[in-house]
C-alpha cells in the first residue's frame, strides 16, 4: 500500500463515517420531526444559534464562488469529445440555479416585502411559474445544443461561455442571498436540525449512572460493541463508482504525484482503461463483501445481549434475551432472502452486484419477492417498529438499555440509527441499483432500448462519478425516510407473532424464492440467445420506467410544493374573534 | 304460571321500553373475514403509511414555505395547531389584567398620593406603601403625600384588579399587557416603585387618559390651597 492509497483510504473512511454519523444524527431529528408533524405538532425546533451576519455573508458568498469556480475555470479547456457535454452541463446548471433562485426570491419577497426594484420585478411572477419556465428551459437545451453546428460547439469558447454563465448565476445567487441576510445577527435554526446536535451535547454532559451490582466492564463495552458493529459493516458498501488515475510510472501502484492524472473519459462499462489505477468508492473492496456484512452485523447481537446481562436488571435481561433471539431468528431469513440475487449476480462482492444491476436491471425488478422479505427481515434485524420488542416501552421500559444513561445511552442510540442508515444503504445497494441511475453509464448518458438509441450525451469521468455519489446518498436518505414512515405507522407485533412470521412465513418464502429463481435461470439458459435478448429489452424498459417515473415524480413533487395552500378561516369562538381582530396570531409587542 | 307477559308483548305494548337482555340467547358476533389482504397485512400497511406520509408532507411543506395555518383561525381542517411561544403569541384581550404600572403626571412625577386605598383593598396583601411628605417648598407639601416606597410582590398578587378599582387618582393600572417573566429567584418578583413607573400601557404611554387637576387649575376652582382656611 502506497502513501497515496493510505491517504485515500483515510479520506474515504472520513467521508463515510461523516455521512453515517451525521445522517444518524439527522435521522434522529427526522424521526422526531416526523412523529411531530404527522400528529400536527411542531417537533424539536428550539435550538437556535445566533450568528453575526457579516461572517455568515462571507461564508455564503465564498461557498457560492467556490462551487461556481470549476464551471468558470475548467470549461474553458474542455477535453476533445466533451465540448457538447460541457456546453449542455453549463447551460443546464445556469438554468437550474436561475429558476431556483428566482423562485426562492419571489417567495421571499411575497412574504417579507421588496427591498428594491429588482425584487419587485421578480415577485410579480408567481413562484411556480419560474419552475415551469425552468423545466421548459431544461428540456429545450438538450435538442438545441445538439442542433447547433459542430463548428460552434467544437470551439474552445462555446463551452467556456456556458461554464462562465453557470459561474455567474451561482456566484450571483450567492451574493444576492448574502445581501438578503438581516443586519446584525442571523438566527440559524436549520429547520430544527440543531436540536439533535444540542441533544448530543446534553447527553454527554449528563451523569453517567451504572447500577450498583452491574458488571462494569461488560456494561461499559456493550454500547461500544453495538456501535462498532454498525459502523464497521459500512466498509464494504460502495458509495460511488471508481475514479481512474493514470499510472505514469507504470508500477501498478498509485503514487502521490499520480493523483493529478485523473482520466478525462472512460468507456461505458465504467472500468478503468489499461495503465490506469482504480480507486473504488468503498473503504475495503473485498470479494467476500456480503459475508463480511453478515459476520460483523452478527456481532451486534453480542452488544445487546451483553447490555442486557451486565445491567443487573430484569427488564434489561428480558430485553437482551428478546433482542438476541429475534436477531438470530431473522438473520436466517435475511441471509436466505438475498441468495436469489447472489445466484443472478454470481458474486458476493457488493461492487460487482451493483455493477450487475447497472448492466441489467435493478434488483427490485429481478427479485421483487426477495426485496420484501429482505426488507421485513432487515427491519426486524435493526429492532425497529413493528419489531421493536427488545425495547418495548409498554412492557420493558426501554429493554436492554434501560439502565444506561448519558454518553453510553447515546452510543446505543447512535449505533441503532447508524445501523438503520446502514441497512438502508444495503437495501439500496442490493435492490435499488446502488449508485447507478437509469441510462447513466461510465461515459455518459445512453438512452437506448435494445438496439435503438434515442439520445446520447458524452460526459466526463469526474462528473459521472460525482453524479453516482450523489445518487447513492439520495437513495439512501430516501430509504431512511421510508423506514421512518413505517415506524410511525405500524403498531408493535406480539412476540409469538414475531417468531411465527420469521420462522413460518419469511423463511419458507425465501426458500421458495431461491428455487423459483434457480428454475427461471435454468429456463433462460436453455432458451438461448433470443430469450436473453428479450430479457435485455425488458430490462431496458424497466430502466425507462424508472427514469420516467423519477422525472414525473420529481416534477409532481415540486408542483405540489409550490401549490398555494387552501385556507378556511373560521371565526366562531371568543378567542378566535379576538385573534381575528388582531390580524391573526402574530409576534406581538407584548413581552414575556 | 308466570304472571308477567312474554317479552315480545311487552315491547309491543310499550315501544318505548328497552328490550330486556336475555342471556340465554347469546348474540352471535360474526367472525371477521380474514381475507388474504387482511392476513398479509399489506393493504392496511400501505393505507396507514399513506396517511402518515400525507400528514407529514403537508405539514412539512407548510412549515418550509412559511405557509403554516393560523393556529387559531385556520386549524379546522388539520394542520399544526401549536403556538410557537414566544415567537408567536395569541393577543391578549383588551381588558386583560397584566402587570401593574404606576402612572405619571405631565411633569413626570408619579400620580400616587400614598392614600393606601390599594393596599387596603388588596385581598392578597401584596402591596406595601410607605407614605412620605413632599420636601419643603414643594407646592404639594401639606396638600398630598407621595409613596417613598411602593412595593408589589407579584408572587402574592392574584391579579384581581381591586387595587385599580380602589385608586381615587388613577395612579395604578394593570393595562401593560404583560405577564411576569419566569425569573431565577423569588426576590426578583418584588416589583418596586421605579420599575413600575417605567412600565407603559400597550401603546407605549406612561400617562393615564384621565385628566388630573393640579392645585391652581382654573377649571377646578375648589382644588386650591386658598380653601385650606375653611
Amino acid at each position: 500500500m502506497t502513501l497515496a492509497d493510505l491517504l485515500l483510504t483515510i479520506l474515504k473512511i472520513a467521508i463515510i463515517l461523516g455521512f453515517i454519523l451525521n445522517f444518524a444524527g439527522l435521522s434522529v431529528w427526522a424521526d422526531r420531526r416526523q412523529s411531530a408533524l404527522l400528529q400536527h405538532r411542531v417537533g424539536p425546533n428550539r435550538a437556535v444559534v445566533k450568528v453575526p451576519s457579516n461572517p455568515l455573508r462571507l461564508v455564503i458568498a465564498g461557498a457560492a464562488v467556490a462551487i461556481g469556480a470549476p464551471f468558470g475555470f475548467f470549461f474553458w479547456n474542455a477535453a476533445p469529445g466533451l465540448e457538447q457535454a460541457r456546453m449542455t452541463t453549463g447551460l443546464e446548471v445556469a438554468i437550474l440555479v436561475g429558476w431556483f433562485w428566482m423562485l426562492l426570491l419571489s417567495n421571499h419577497v411575497r412574504k417579507h416585502g421588496a427591498d428594491n426594484g429588482f425584487d419587485e420585478l421578480v415577485s410579480r411572477v408567481p413562484p411556480r411559474n419560474y419552475f415551469y419556465a425552468g423545466l421548459a428551459g431544461h428540456l429545450l437545451v438538450l435538442p438545441l445544443v445538439r442542433a447547433l453546428p459542430a463548428e460552434v460547439w467544437a470551439t474552445q469558447w462555446a463551452p467556456g461561455v456556458c461554464g462562465t454563465l453557470a459561474f455567474i448565476m451561482i456566484a450571483g445567487a450567492g451574493f444576492y442571498a448574502a445581501s438578503k441576510l438581516p443586519d446584525g445577527k442571523t438566527e440559524l435554526r436549520l429547520a430544527g436540525t440543531l436540536h439533535a446536535a444540542a441533544d448530543t451535547v446534553k447527553a454527554f454532559m449528563k451523569e453517567d449512572l451504572a447500577p450498583k451490582r452491574a458488571d462494569l466492564l461488560l456494561y461499559s463495552i456493550a454500547p461500544i460493541i453495538s456501535m462498532t458493529a454498525a459502523l464497521v459493516t459500512v466498509a464494504v458498501v460502495p458509495f460511488g463508482s471508481s475514479l481512474c488515475f493514470k499510472d505514469t510510472n507504470l508500477d501498478g501502484a498509485l503514487d502521490l504525484h499520480e493523483l493529478g492524472g485523473l482520466a478525462n473519459v472512460i468507456d461505458a462499462s465504467g472500468a478503468c482503461p489499461a495503465n490506469y489505477n482504480t480507486v473504488p468508492f468503498m473503504i475495503a473492496d473485498i470479494d467476500m463483501g456480503l459475508l463480511f456484512v453478515f459476520a460483523i452485523a452478527g456481532t451486534g447481537i453480542i452488544g445487546a445481549a451483553l447490555a442486557g446481562w451486565a445491567s443487573d436488571s430484569k427488564p434489561a435481561l428480558l430485553g437482551g434475551l428478546r433482542a438476541t433471539s429475534q436477531m438470530v431468528s431473522y438473520e436466517v431469513a435475511l441471509g436466505l432472502a438475498i441468495v436469489g440475487m447472489l445466484m443472478l449476480c454470481g458474486t458476493v462482492n457488493l461492487r460487482e452486484i451493483v455493477d450487475w444491476q447497472g448492466r441489467n436491471t435493478w434488483g427490485i425488478f429481478a427479485q421483487p419477492l426477495a426485496f420484501f422479505l429482505f426488507f421485513a427481515a432487515a427491519v426486524a434485524e435493526t429492532k425497529r417498529i413493528p419489531f421493536d420488542l427488545p425495547e418495548g416501552e409498554s412492557e420493558l421500559g426501554a429493554g436492554y438499555f434501560i439502565e444506561y444513561s448519558g454518553g453510553k445511552w447515546l452510543l446505543f442510540m447512535v449505533g441503532e440509527y447508524a445501523e438503520f442508515v446502514f441497512s438502508s444503504a444495503l437495501i439500496v445497494t442490493l435492490f435499488f441499483g446502488g449508485y447507478h441511475l437509469p441510462f447513466l453509464q461510465g461515459d455518459g448518458l445512453h438512452i437506448a432500448f435494445g438496439d435503438s438509441v434515442l439520445y446520447e450525451l458524452k460526459m466526463s469521468h469526474l462528473s459521472v462519478t460525482i453524479i453516482h455519489f450523489l445518487a447513492f446518498c439520495t437513495k439512501t436518505i430516501g430509504f431512511v425516510f421510508f423506514h421512518l414512515f413505517i415506524r410511525w405507522t405500524l403498531p408493535r407485533f406480539r412476540y409469538d407473532q414475531l417468531m411465527k412470521l420469521g420462522w413460518t412465513k419469511l423463511l419458507p418464502l425465501t426458500l421458495v424464492n431461491i428455487m423459483v429463481t434457480g428454475a427461471i435461470m435454468l429456463a433462460v439458459d436453455a432458451g438461448g440467445p433470443q430469450v436473453v435478448k428479450g430479457l435485455d429489452l425488458v430490462a431496458d424498459i424497466t430502466q425507462g420506467l424508472l427514469a420516467i417515473g423519477g422525472l414525473l415524480g420529481s416534477i409532481a413533487m415540486v408542483t405540489w410544493l409550490l401549490e398555494p395552500p387552501k385556507r378556511q378561516r373560521i371565526v366562531v369562538s371568543t378567542s378566535a374573534k379576538l385573534v381575528d381582530a388582531a390580524g391573526g396570531v402574530k409576534p406581538s409587542r407584548m413581552q414575556a | 304460571m308466570s304472571t308477567t307477559a312474554p317479552e315480545s308483548e311487552l315491547s309491543q305494548n310499550k315501544p318505548w321500553t328497552k328490550r330486556a337482555v336475555r342471556y340465554d340467547e347469546p348474540a352471535v358476533i360474526p367472525r371477521p373475514k380474514r381475507t388474504a389482504g387482511v392476513q398479509t397485512y399489506i393493504p392496511a400497511w400501505a393505507k396507514g403509511t399513506g396517511i402518515t406520509m400525507k400528514n407529514f408532507f403537508v405539514n412539512f411543506k407548510e412549515r418550509l414555505l412559511g405557509q403554516k395555518r393560523d393556529p387559531v383561525l385556520e386549524n379546522y381542517d388539520g394542520g399544526i395547531t401549536t403556538l410557537e411561544y414566544p415567537e408567536e403569541k395569541r393577543p391578549y384581550p383588551e381588558r386583560f389584567r397584566g402587570l401593574h404600572r404606576l402612572t405619571v403626571r405631565d411633569d413626570g412625577s408619579m400620580r400616587c398620593v400614598a392614600c393606601l386605598c390599594c393596599s387596603t383593598a388588596c385581598p392578597a396583601q401584596c402591596i406595601h406603601i410607605v407614605p412620605g411628605e413632599y420636601p419643603e417648598g414643594d407646592p404639594r407639601r401639606g396638600y398630598e403625600k407621595y409613596p417613598t416606597e411602593f412595593v408589589i410582590d407579584e408572587l402574592r398578587c392574584i391579579f384581581c384588579g381591586f387595587c385599580v378599582e380602589a385608586c381615587p387618582c388613577d395612579a395604578i393600572r394593570m393595562d401593560t399587557g404583560m405577564h411576569p417573566v419566569p425569573y431565577d429567584s423569588r426576590d426578583q418578583f418584588i416589583y418596586r416603585r421605579d420599575l413600575m413607573m417605567g412600565f407603559t400601557d400597550r401603546d407605549g404611554s406612561r400617562r393615564s387618559e384621565n385628566e388630573r387637576h393640579e392645585p391652581g387649575d382654573p377649571s377646578h376652582p375648589g382644588v386650591t390651597r386658598k380653601h385650606d382656611k375653611h
